[in-house]
């Protein structure tokens, strides 16, 4: 069994150990909002692995959201007011 | 793992850096302009953060170093040059024989696959189990930068550290929008 699982792996060099990917796994697992417990096998693995890819994406479009926001507030801020002068000063 | 406030400080200090040379540089941009110089500085900002120490960051910067406008923001974020030298070039080759390799692994696996779920019925759900495994694996590897020309226990370790880093970022920008915004 362990032949197989070495032949499948993508890397050439020291064998990827079951446990090493098990403890990554659990590690992505706590990250993930809305955690829930979950048997360490292979399956669960599949779904960890898509609620990261799904996290991936939302943080991106968060950020992407966010500076469309801060680029629309920055255009909109009263060129006059004291409270722009301090933003001026920050990032401008 | 690493210490999230201390990202903080050098994302929020490498940002304002940022956003000021991006600013002194053009005075009047349209929407679109400033939210995409926005962006990019708090990605630079991120990535030159980490101070080489993991691969998305390294990636990042290589990626975003293809485009010329933006080697003065690189220059001035992530001081010198020599840690990021070479990364794009390391994935550039490293993509060309992974692609072949991947070639070469098709052809040969398609056989031991059929041979193999005839002999053991029993396996065949970790086969599934497995290729889904290998499928998400591919997914986040396109989502995480530099991911393509990494091995399976690299790709997790740096989703784990790129996930912590995004979340930062998000929280940052999210701080400073939600600041703007009472001062409307």
């Amino acid at each position: 069994m362990s032949s197989r699982r070495s032949r499948q792996s993508s890397s050439g060099g020291p064998r990827i150990t079951d446990d090493q990917i098990i403890q990554l796994v659990s590690k992505l697992q706590q990250l993930l909002p809305g955690t829930h417990i979950q048997r360490s096998n292979k399956a669960s693995a599949s779904k960890v692995l898509q609620e990261t890819c799904n996290y991936v994406r939302s943080l991106h479009r968060e950020v992407d959201d966010l500076s469309d926001r801060l680029s629309q507030l920055l255009s909109t801020i009263d060129a006059d007011s004291p409270e722009a002068s301090i933003i001026r000063s920050l990032i401008m | 793992m690493h210490n999230s406030s201390q990202l903080r400080k050098e994302f929020i200090k490498k940002w304002i850096h940022g956003l000021q040379i991006c600013c002194s540089s053009k005075k009047h941009m349209n929407l679109m302009e400033r939210k995409k110089k926005i962006k990019l500085s708090a990605d630079i900002a991120l990535a030159s953060a980490k101070n080489a120490t993991t691969s998305w960051s390294k990636a990042l910067i290589a990626d975003v170093k293809i485009d010329e406008e933006n080697m003065i923001l690189i220059n001035n974020l992530s001081g010198p040059e020599s840690k990021f030298v070479g990364a794009h070039d390391q994935r550039v080759t490293c993509h060309k024989r992974i692609r072949s390799k991947k070639i070469l692994k098709k052809s040969c696996g398609v056989g031991k696959r059929i041979k193999r779920m005839g002999s053991r019925r029993s396996d065949l759900a970790t086969c599934i189990a497995e290729r889904l495994v290998k499928k998400r694996t591919k997914v986040l590897k396109r989502l995480v930068p530099g991911g393509e020309s990494m091995d399976e226990v690299t790709i997790i370790k740096e989703a784990l550290d790129y996930i912590l880093s995004l979340r930062v970022q998000v929280d940052v920008m999210k701080n400073v929008v939600n600041a703007t915004g009472v001062l409307d």
